[in-house]
């Protein structure tokens, strides 16, 4: 480690722990409280990665998320590796091990860093104009350019690490803790407000807290002390949460933010067991305080990327709070104030600064005048035309500029040697939240910004973010624009003394000249995509005028740093080379999330059992015990079939499916939806939801009815019982439960409020056991010895309120399955107890409980439709051949009109048959398509098998299907092609079993 | 004999929390409108149902929830008989109300089930999975809310300082009551 | 994610409540006496425009109360919430 390149005197790093980590497979040394990046410096290290497109050698450019270069692979494990991690923000730990990317074998020969010599071959839109032609070649290009592409290696494995969500609440929330945050968060939690205070870095002051230069002074104290005191008064404060490492990615709408809160990524292995790794915080703030600040700019100049070239805020923060020295040769390059910062922080510690090359022609600034009072040279309207070095900048070449910036002076060139070159380019607002949120900005000329100008949402913009860059201009305008937006008498900031140095003169040029011409030369604009300004001027000579067009064309702004740096300086050189002013350019837009968010964040605890949510009936225990299979239907799982031994499914299904039909069987039919209605008008309520008639059900009657669409396409369908004058029960199918209820709530609510009708979902109150089959009465005569069971007073389609012990149950003949059946209904928390005294009464009889699959078996075999399944939203009850349950007298219900629109009444609609295949052991595929004619181009397309069994009662195959003009085609034959046979099948009568009912009360 | 099963089995303890299921409990749903709704319910049980959202009415002997300004549900403050389901409160309101077309009175002691949380940090929990905002909430006693917990429909009864009873459809409740102890396990 | 003023339960977070498409589309009385035409207006016809836009929200997973909204969709800015049953403002 060469400690000749850490100074003392950082407050922020703590040098008595020593952290040991590794780089490309080599062990190095840090500080508790350095980055990944400062400690790489610290140990002189630049190169960190290679460009994404010309592989060209990399450094850290800055000390925060905006980094373009510097993003590596944290990790090597499988599950928990993780790429495009900006070095800027890694804290690191002990056992920390990072990797550069998009390079190979290393980073200090990479092969792809031939495409840097190849780069005249490599335009924007290379890929665009290459690889067109031939067009058949493309699937090869593809494996070839998705080899070469992408950042980083995705985890390979399940992500181990635990993610959360959280919802907070607030009145104010502040974004950014800064020196105008913190007077955010101060102000309003003293004025009662629960505020919330978020910053992304590890501590509290963003620029200020580590400001040490004398020029900057408020209250007559330095602006770090200063912002300290406020800071430990800040920490005594109630009603004020603070969270650091919490980056704010989204801003929509009513004030609803996405922010991620990092929790452990700065922990070592074992400090991290089981603990949240990150939190997605779901923030709904009544006023948002935007305190973003700012980033600073580049200088576009000709080969302004080599590893040492850095920004120079991000040089003065190395050295200033993390003690780190980026060069021993340092020069800034500048068109403002900010780089003498950097340089007369630098010369204090006793680096050398060898000069500063200022593109302005002066300036008389304090800060200026300071510097040149410390002896430091500088080179007043002169720019970089080159830098030279590799892998470590060594040279650059500066010229004196003309007087309009766009050539030179002379024709001199001086060669000056540095390994560290700070450059300012001014700076940026970030505004990226602020126009997340729908804000809109307006350009200044005076130093070329963006600021916000309109808000959308009960927001305010502060400080640098907002445009204010002088330290006395931030603190009286925060106060001020806090005072309104809080509509507060005093800040407490109102009349603070405040000393700084004021900038005095401002030149910017978006694209500096060099001495040769621009196809020669590389002046970046996106690092990380390797777009120059060449390429921009390339698109607009091409003809794109959009900045969304030349964005995409030539890829500015769409690396993982989402173009932070050099998005401003694209928009400046379109608005110079086609002659349109900056303002009218406009800007691309800004999109979630500011910094990049895993999935694990996004996802949180929904992976796993918790994907989705599960619904169980009363019974679910007994079918576990029991060696069911279950299926999902909608959210509920569902007792699928019950095998035994070895048995498939299809085994299992047979030998269910006949047990029920020889004597008798028992479903958990919990799940059907079942909604109680009450109130005068209920009758009327169902007359006009139904397509059949219910004012003459008498009481203690069941009645089967089709719920349809207004478009006339069935819904759903189900029995109704009544159990009162005014009071019925009405089931649903399992999956439409809640939509039926939401549906009939909304009739009631919006266009029937007349009738006096009330529903209650009461789905979850019963569990249901259904038991089948010629035995089924005799079970049941077990179960209630006392109810007599005879057709007279228990006729098909009626219903009992009975007691099994001291427990009150209803009890329904109803039949899905063309047995004799009982739905025995009974509160949810004797379900379980009521189906094993089932099971025991059952036993002599082989009562053998089934699951989903046989009753879809059994009712298929009686040809009862399954909405959904044999159902699409396209079938009328005309198309289903069940125009018994349309009543031709009411007047009007749900999709009546719409039965009679020339569309539905079409005599070539797809209509519900049966299919049976010619030879019975055939079983049809469901969703198998349905022709009429072999060897006919184009093939006309005839309908599908909606269900298909084979089915152990009939011995034979049978199927349901819809079949365009189906219900005149009985008997015809049809083919069903499938991949290596063409089966022959004839249409039928969908009712394949007991059309006459007789099993009903046999 | 038919027993009495509930879909939650044990109660369980995390630091600042308590999560455990109060069985049985009759619940009624009552549904109305009009002002002879009301004063019916009032004069037959001594309760008078709120009519401000978001909150509740308590008796000794029940407690009233607001769902919607025509649906109220009625709670016994303690558990009831597993022997048996006859519930005479709701027999006698089903016989003032339905029968009289004033509303409708409807058994869901089982469509929901009722898991109290108590302790200091049940707000901590909730804000883990709903989108509602407890801030004013969580210091009104008596306060209740219908929301989302976990992308479940919940009933939400501020029933006194740090305890809570959430009321969940049964079929739902294993899997809330597993989500609840994932995250509780992490307070 | 909105932030909608139930007219029942107040403000709420808008995963608690569904979209119900436009609103003063009424169904009409006497379906069996319209033409194909104008029953085929009621049935499909629904205007999908940038700006202010008349809705139909219900709130699902509360009071399951529907209400009527008016909603610029260029900008999602809620203008209006009214109860169901109340006429849109004029203008």
């Amino acid at each position: 480690m060469s400690q000749n390149l850490r100074v003392k005197s950082s407050n922020f790093i703590d040098e008595t722990s020593r952290i040991s980590f590794k780089f490309n497979g080599k062990t190095y040394y840090g500080f508790k409280g350095d980055t990944l990046a400062s400690a790489l410096l610290a140990n002189d290290i630049h190169l960190v990665g290679r460009s994404f497109k010309y592989h060209r050698p990399r450094g850290i450019m800055t000390s925060g998320s905006e980094e373009p270069n510097a993003i590596v692979q944290v990790g090597n494990d499988k599950a928990i590796t993780e790429p495009n991690v900006r070095a800027t923000e890694v804290e690191i730990y002990n056992g920390l091990e990072a990797k550069s990317q998009n390079c190979w074998p290393s980073v200090n020969f990479d092969i792809g860093g031939i495409n840097n010599f190849l780069s005249p071959l490599l335009p924007a839109g290379f890929y665009y104009k290459t690889f067109m032609w031939p067009a058949s070649f493309w699937e090869k290009y593809e494996i070839a350019i998705r080899h070469s592409a992408g950042l980083g290696r995705s985890p390979t494995k399940p992500d181990t690490d635990i993610y959360e969500h959280r919802y907070i609440h607030c009145d104010v929330l502040v974004i950014g803790a800064g020196i105008s945050g913190i007077m955010a968060a101060k102000t309003a939690t003293k004025n009662n407000l629960n505020t919330l205070l978020l910053d992304e870095k590890n501590e509290l002051g963003g620029m200020t807290i580590y400001q040490n230069s004398e020029k900057f002074k408020i209250d007559n104290k330095i602006s770090s002390e200063w912002l300290n005191d406020e800071i430990e008064e800040l920490n005594k404060l109630d009603n004020l949460e603070i969270k650091t490492r919490t980056s704010v990615a989204a801003y929509h709408g009513y004030n609803y933010l996405l922010a991620r809160e990092n929790l452990t990524d700065h922990l070592s292995k074992d400090e991290k067991e089981n603990k949240v790794r990150q939190r997605l915080l779901k923030i709904r703030a009544k006023k948002v305080i935007v305190a973003t600040g700012s980033l600073e700019r580049p200088l576009v100049f000709n080969n302004n990327d080599r590893p040492g070239i850095m920004l120079s805020s991000a040089v003065k923060k190395y050295a200033d709070y993390y003690g780190v020295i980026c060069g021993k040769n340092n020069i800034f390059f500048t068109n403002n104030d900010t780089a003498y910062e950097s340089a007369i922080s630098l010369l204090k510690k006793g680096i050398n600064v060898h000069c500063i090359i200022d593109i302005r022609e002066n300036s008389n600034s304090s800060i200026v005048k300071e510097a040149q009072d410390l002896g430091l040279k500088i080179y007043w309207s002169h720019t970089i035309v080159d830098t030279h070095g590799y892998k470590r900048l060594k040279q650059i070449s500066i010229m004196e500029l003309s007087k309009d910036g766009q050539s030179f002076a002379n024709s001199n060139k001086i060669v000056l040697d540095c390994d560290c070159l700070g450059m300012s380019g001014g700076w940026t607002p970030a505004v990226h939240l602020f126009t997340q949120s729908g804000g809109k900005l307006k350009f200044r000329e005076k130093d070329q910004v963006f600021i916000p100008n309109k808000y959308q949402s009960e927001q305010v913009s502060i400080g640098s973010c907002n445009g204010d860059f002088e330290l006395d201009e931030i603190i009286k305008n925060s106060s001020d624009i806090l005072k309104d937006f809080l509509k507060i008498e005093k800040t407490g900031f109102d009349n603070i003394n405040v000393e700084t140095s004021k900038e005095t003169s401002k030149k910017n040029i978006w694209l500096l000249p060099s001495d040769k011409i621009v196809g020669k030369t590389k002046p970046f604009v996106d690092y990380q995509n390797d777009a120059t300004a060449k390429d921009i001027k390339l698109a607009l000579r091409e003809g794109f005028r959009s900045i969304e067009h030349v964005k995409r064309y030539t890829t500015t702004g769409m690396g993982t740093d989402q173009g932070k740096l050099g998005n401003m300086h694209a928009l400046g050189i379109i608005a110079d080379t086609t002659g349109v002013k900056m303002g009218e350019v406009g800007t691309t837009t800004f999109r979630p999330p500011y910094t990049p968010l895993t999935f694990g964040t996004i996802v949180g605890r929904n992976v796993g059992e918790y994907f989705d949510i599960f619904r169980r009936t009363p019974m679910n225990d007994w079918h576990i015990n029991n060696n069911a299979e279950f299926e999902n239907v909608g959210q509920w799982k569902r007792a699928w079939y019950y095998p035994r031994g070895n048995e498939t499914m299809y085994e299992a299904v047979q030998r269910e499916s006949k047990a029920t039909r020889e004597s008798a069987g028992i479903l958990d039919a919990s799940t059907l939806g079942k909604i109680d209605i009450q109130g005068s008008d209920a009758s009327e309520f169902l007359n006009r939801v139904y397509t059949n008639a219910w004012s003459k059900l008498g009481i203690g009657k069941c009645r089967y009815g089709l719920m349809l669409n207004e478009d006339g396409m069935v819904y759903d369908d189900g029995v109704t019982t009544r159990l009162g004058e005014n009071h019925y029960i009405m089931t649903t199918t399992t999956g439409g439960a809640a939509n039926v209820m939401g549906k009939l709530e909304d009739y009631l609510q919006t266009e029937w409020p007349e009738l006096d009708v009330y529903l209650t979902s009461v789905t979850d109150h019963f569990a249901t056991a259904t038991i089948g089959g010629p035995n089924s009465k005799k079970i049941l005569n077990k179960l209630i010895p006392d109810l007599d069971l005879s057709d007279e007073n228990f006729p098909h389609m009626s219903f009992k309120e009975e007691k099994i012990g001291k427990i009150n149950c209803r009890i329904m003949r109803i039949s899905f399955t063309g047995e004799l059946s009982y739905e025995i209904n009974i509160q949810a928390s004797y379900g379980k107890s009521l189906w094993e005294q089932c099971m025991d009464a059952g036993k002599e009889f082989n009562i053998t409980p089934y699951g989903t699959e046989t009753m879809h078996l059994l009712r298929a075999e009686k040809g009862f439709i399954i909405v959904g399944q044999d159902t699409d939203g396209t079938m009328t009850p005309i198309d289903l051949q069940m125009d018994w349950v349309v009543s031709k007298k009411k007047y009007d219900f749900i999709g009546k009109r719409s039965l009679y629109r020339s569309d539905t009444m079409r005599e070539d609609r797809k209509q519900m048959v049966g299919l049976l295949t010619n030879d019975p052991n055939t079983v049809l595929e469901e969703g198998a398509q349905i022709i009429s004619e072999l060897n006919q181009t184009p093939v006309k397309m005839l309908g599908h098998v909606t269900s298909s069994y084979f089915s152990p009662n009939l011995g034979k195959s049978i199927a349901l299907a819809v079949v365009k003009g189906g219900k005149n085609m009985m008997g015809k034959k049809l083919f069903i092609p499938m991949e290596d046979k063409t089966i022959n099948v004839t249409v039928v009568d969908p009712i394949f079993l007991d059309k006459e009912n007789k099993k009903l009360n046999a | 004999m038919l027993n009495y099963t509930s879909p939650i089995k044990e109660v369980k303890k995390y630091s600042g929390l308590t999560v455990s299921e109060i069985s049985p409990l009759m619940k009624l749903n009552l549904r109305g409108k009009s002002r002879d709704f009301l004063t019916t319910i009032g004069q037959n049980i001594n309760i008078i149902l709120p009519l401000e959202a978001n909150t509740s009415a308590s008796s000794e002997n029940y407690t009233a929830i607001w769902l919607s300004p025509d649906e109220w549900m009625l709670v016994s403050n303690r558990t009831v008989n597993k022997e048996n389901n006859d519930y005479e409160i709701e027999k006698l309101l089903f016989n003032k109300i339905s029968k009289t077309n004033l509303g409708s009175v409807t058994d869901v002691t089982d469509q929901l089930v009722m898991i109290n949380l108590s302790g200091e940090k049940i707000f901590d929990l909730l804000s883990t999975g709903s989108p509602f905002n407890f801030n004013d909430f969580r210091f009104k006693k008596g306060s209740s809310t219908q929301t989302l917990l976990a992308q479940i429909d919940v009933i939400i009864h501020h029933n006194q300082i740090n305890s809570v009873n959430l009321f969940v459809r049964r079929s739902f409740s294993e899997h809330l009551m597993s989500w609840i102890n994932d995250s509780a396990s992490r307070l | 994610m909105f932030l909608i003023n139930c007219p029942y339960c107040g403000e709420r977070d808008q995963s608690e409540f569904k979209a119900g498409g436009e609103a003063h589309i009424e169904r009409p009385k006497q379906p069996t006496e319209l033409s194909d035409d104008e029953w085929a207006e009621y049935l499909f016809m629904r205007k999908n425009i940038k700006g202010i836009q008349f809705e139909r929200w219900n709130h699902a997973h509360g009071c399951r109360k529907w209400f009527n909204m008016i909603r610029d969709t260029s900008n999602d800015e809620i203008k209006l919430i009214y109860k169901m049953g109340e006429k849109p403002p004029k203008g």
